[in-house]
């Protein structure tokens, strides 16, 4: 199993979230998230007041999976939220020991 | 010792069997009451059996010792999996020794049975020692009731014990009662209208009905030193519709035990399709939606709620004596209509009532103090409403109480109030359709109706709050110049929610504007509310596209129009997700509309020079084509080369107007027109432009002591000027002397055209001016854009606001050979927001004009 987290635009949660249903990946957590990369923020002055937007609003979506769909659920997160711009966001990979269903006790990859 | 396990086995069969008699009886009848008053029988009939075959042969004996059911036992109220309250009560001395064992077989047999036992074993004295931490002793008294034992002990608890408890100790109990009803109201979300609620101990579920019970009880043992007679304490006129309620929430949870197999009383979705389907509560022959059964449900809880917090509020020692010292300062809100008895509205005069103006302004009332109406106000009322339905009020007068109840602090309270009298759908026959109506979006809590009103109360508990970012959105609030249109708009925005329609905002924009005719509300303001409530999403969908992008930006801007309206979205925008529920406006979001917002606003300023082309075929020219068809050629000449913003910013009318006064130019060189509006007075100057033109004007306004809070500058391709400036009359000198009017028109002409001296005009007036200190010192700042227009160089100048500020602003440009193209004027508070659009010689400052003028500038303004 591994954990598949990406960290995306917030404009295109829709698109990926439709492109990851396509492929039958339906669990998801998302997260609201604020950070940069290399794609710094920038200043806003408002009635004279500066607003500095230094971390740049994202969202994290996070889901655990069968290691046979990892490479699948990869590629279609990168098609659906690449634009080709800096800031188009990053995916992380983890190992993952064990899952249990809390419902009724099921382990690995029957609990995902 | 071998009856036991047989006494066990065959009491297991009997309490199996019955209860399997009970549920199907249920299944098929749906009476909630009978299976509850079955359960009890079953239950009582099984403890009795233990009683005698543990503790006494005789159901009356041992002596001393009595078995007396308490809480919903007592009650005669066992739903399919509720607790069993019991009280071993003994005289004292060795009896609870004597009967210790017995007392644990008796209590582990009906554990064997797998119910769940909650026993208490008592000394009589004990049960007379009010112990604060254990509230719930003391009020599951008042619901005792004898099983078996000593008669005669029972009977002195009960006429002698309790009657003593309750009336000394009748202010702490009441008190803790009311701590705990609030610790719940709090736990279960602060609101009848849960999409998913708990029938049990949501508002007005059952625990509330148990609430309004011990109270009335309480009243009644304290006035009367014991018992009050068997029957309802409550007023005929609404112990049957408490009945029925009671009907219905005992059929729903008796439902909601069987269907779940535990003591879970939440009302879910899945639980409601199937609630409705099987008619729970109501006539069976009556197939219904799960949002019709839900709305059933809804008035009964509505109902029971109100009676019970009527009751706690009533009730001087449910309230903490702080809470208890504000209400009696709050008593003197009193005047000769209405009486402030502890926070609750009376009337001062029964021949009030035959006034129809009356129930509209004891909400007003309501509204703006925060106060509730006593039952006998709200009895008096609902006797009013027959007749308000013959012939209920409408247009105008509606309109302004409704305003007016919108924008006072406790608006939402008002609402909620009116709402649940029937009035308010009375009024507004547009929100019946989203009253107490369920649409199932997971991530909303509340009905429609509640979330409308949360929306408006978000709104106005922003200036109460200190968190960051309400304390950010309450500035923007101070700033809006109509928000009662904001919170018509926030009234009305989700009613659509409740038509049969694949949009619910276009379906909301149609109902309003039915709503908004019968209200009689002026076109320009009803034009701003449907436009508020059909584009009540277009933030929230911005939000889920790149909000740093320009072109979201753009196109927010472009779909608003103005920076009122941005204003008025964006706050609309904030109280709507912030109403969806308790958690929905993360900071993460609340900062993202903010950035949307002050992105698309200055979006807007930097763009507003875009200039019109007469002959584009762009929406609102041809509107303005097809209203004067006959101006032909002027209107092309007149609308050519003005900016966008002048189009977006006037109506069709005020255009249509402007150029017939730039018609007149020929005739007369200064067009004047001045009126009075609700907030300030408007002049608008049409003329040809000239040097220092703005800057006269603004002086001459100064000169006669105006406070200029807005101002608007435009131009034409050919060198038509529109020039508008929005004032207060700070000495009323145009409120208190009509003919000062012309006189106030003629100085302006006679400044333009040189044939009076301004400067002398000025001299006195800001020099008395001057000796006025500021309340809040502003720095000041001035920003400079070179890039934002292709034609113009924009400045932007922050500073504090002083009587001829405008005048020394603009001379200093007009002195440094700039020509004002656009100025866009506005004044928060203490702070100048001056925004002017600059040329010299027809294009743009040079780099070392711009620090020049920056210089001069600041050396200006710091010349106070």
């Amino acid at each position: 199993m591994t954990k598949v987290e990406a960290i995306i635009q917030t404009s295109k949660l829709d698109a990926v979230k439709d492109a990851l249903h396509e492929i039958g990946v339906e669990g998801m957590t998302v997260l609201e998230a604020r950070g940069h990369g290399r794609q710094k923020g920038h200043t806003e002055f408002y009635r004279g007041r500066e607003y500095t937007v230094d971390l740049i609003p994202k969202l994290k979506i996070e889901m655990v999976l069968r290691d046979d769909m990892v490479e699948k659920t990869v590629g279609t997160i990168m098609n659906a939220a690449r634009t080709g711009k800096i800031g188009d966001g990053k995916i992380f990979l983890t190992k993952i020991e064990d899952a249990i269903r809390i419902r009724n006790d099921e382990r690995g990859d029957s609990a995902l | 010792m071998a009856a036991k396990p047989t006494l066990g086995s065959e009491l297991r069969e009997l309490y199996a069997a019955e209860s399997e008699r009970i549920r199907k009886d249920f299944a098929s009848t749906r009476n909630g009451r009978t299976a509850v008053h079955r359960r009890t029988a079953l239950v009582e009939s099984i403890a009795l059996r233990l009683w005698k075959e543990l503790i006494s042969p005789k159901a009356e004996g041992p002596p001393d010792f009595s078995l007396i059911a308490l809480g919903g036992f007592g009650r005669r109220w066992l739903f399919p999996y509720s607790d069993i309250d019991i009280l071993f009560l003994h005289a004292g001395g060795d009896t609870e020794a004597q009967f210790k064992d017995a007392i644990r077989n008796f209590s582990q047999e009906l554990w064997d049975l797998r119910l769940k036992l909650s026993p208490a074993t008592r000394m009589f004295s004990e049960c007379e020692r009010f112990d604060p931490s254990n509230v719930e002793f003391a009020i599951s008294l008042l619901d005792c009731r004898y099983l078996a034992g000593d008669e005669a002990l029972f009977a002195r608890l009960r006429e002698q014990l309790i009657p003593r408890l309750v009336a000394r100790e009748s202010r702490p109990i009441v008190q803790r009662l009311a701590d705990l009803t609030r610790t719940r109201y709090n736990k279960f979300g602060n609101s009848v209208f849960h999409l998913e609620p708990n029938v049990k101990y949501g508002h007005g579920g059952l625990r509330d009905y148990n609430v309004a019970c011990w109270l009335a009880l309480i009243s009644a043992i304290e006035e009367q030193g014991g018992w009050p007679p068997e029957g309802s304490l409550l007023p005929p006129s609404l112990s049957n519709q408490f009945d029925a309620a009671l009907d219905f929430l005992m059929s729903v949870r008796c439902f909601l035990h069987f269907r779940h197999s535990k003591d879970d009383n939440t009302l879910a979705w899945e639980a409601q399709d199937e609630a409705a389907a099987l008619s729970i509560g109501a006539p069976a022959s009556n197939p219904m939606t799960p949002s019709d059964w839900m709305r059933i449900y809804f008035g009964h809880a509505r109902l029971i709620h109100r009676v019970a917090t009527q009751l706690l509020d009533e009730f001087p020692a449910a309230r903490p004596s702080l809470y208890r010292q504000f209400q009696n300062l709050r008593s003197r809100l009193s005047n000769a209509e209405f009486s402030v008895v502890d926070g609750r509205i009376f009337l001062q005069r029964e021949e009030s009532l035959r006034d129809p103006g009356l129930p509209l302004r004891t909400f007003r009332f309501l509204a703006r103090h925060g106060l509730a109406l006593s039952s006998s106000t709200e009895h008096q009322m609902q006797e009013l409403l027959p007749a308000l339905a013959q012939s209920p009020p409408s247009g105008a007068e509606v309109s302004h109480y409704l305003q007016e109840i919108l924008l006072a602090p406790h608006a939402a309270e008002a609402l909620r109030a009116m709402h649940s009298l029937g009035l308010l759908t009375l009024l507004l026959p547009e929100l019946a359709g989203i009253d107490s109506l369920v649409v199932r979006d997971y991530s909303h809590r509340f009905t429609v109706d509640e979330h409308t009103f949360v929306a408006i109360e978000n709104l106005h508990l922003l200036r109460q709050s200190q968190s960051k970012w309400d304390v950010r959105y309450a500035e923007l609030l101070d700033e809006i110049e109509q928000p009662e249109l904001l919170y018509l708009a926030l009234l009305l925005h989700d009613t659509g929610k409740g038509a049969k329609s694949d949009s619910h905002v276009q379906a909301s924009v149609e109902i309003a504007a039915r709503c908004l005719d019968r209200l009689e509300i002026d076109a320009p303001d009803r034009e701003t509310v449907l436009f508020l409530i059909g584009r009540h999403l277009e933030m929230s969908a911005s939000l889920r596209r790149d909000i740093l992008d320009p072109a979201t930006l753009r196109q927010l801007a472009d779909k608003v129009g103005t920076p009122e309206r941005l204003k008025m979205l964006c706050l609309l925008t904030y109280a709507d997700i912030k109403a969806v529920n308790p958690e929905a406006l993360t900071p993460w979001k609340a900062e993202n509309i903010w950035q949307l917002y002050i992105g698309a606003a200055n979006y807007m300023i930097r763009t507003v020079d875009e200039r019109v082309h007469a002959s584009g075929d762009d929406e609102v020219l041809a509107h303005l084509r097809t209203l004067a068809p006959a101006a032909g050629k002027k209107l092309e000449v007149f609308l050519e080369g003005l900016p966008r913003r002048y189009l977006i910013t006037q109506t069709a009318s005020d255009v249509l107007g402007h150029m017939e006064m730039a018609s007149l130019l020929a005739d007369d060189p200064v067009q004047l027109d001045l009126t009075r509006g609700r907030q300030w007075y408007q002049l608008t100057v049409v003329t040809l432009d000239r040097p220092f033109l703005f800057a006269k004007i603004a002086g001459t306004l100064a000169a006669w002591g105006m406070n200029i809070v807005k101002a608007a500058a435009f131009s034409n391709r050919a060198g038509t000027v529109v020039d508008e400036f929005f004032f207060t009359d700070r000495f009323r000198t145009l409120e208190l002397n009509l003919p000062e009017w012309e006189r106030f028109k003629a100085s302006i002409r006679d400044v333009l055209l040189d044939k009076a001296d301004l400067d002398r005009m000025l001299q006195d007036r800001l020099r008395s001016d001057r000796n006025a200190a500021p309340k809040v010192k502003v720095e000041t700042q001035i920003e400079i854009d070179d890039e934002c227009s292709p034609q113009s160089t924009l400045f932007e100048v922050i500073t504090q606001d002083q009587p001829g500020l405008l005048y020394r602003i603009s001379s200093q440009f007009s002195r440094e050979n700039c020509n004002i193209e656009i100025a866009l004027i506005e004044t928060e508070g203490q702070t100048a927001i001056d925004v002017f659009y600059l040329t010299s010689a027809g294009a743009k400052l040079t780099p070392e004009h711009q620090a020049r003028i920056r210089s001069v500038l600041l050396e200006e303004l710091a010349r106070n």
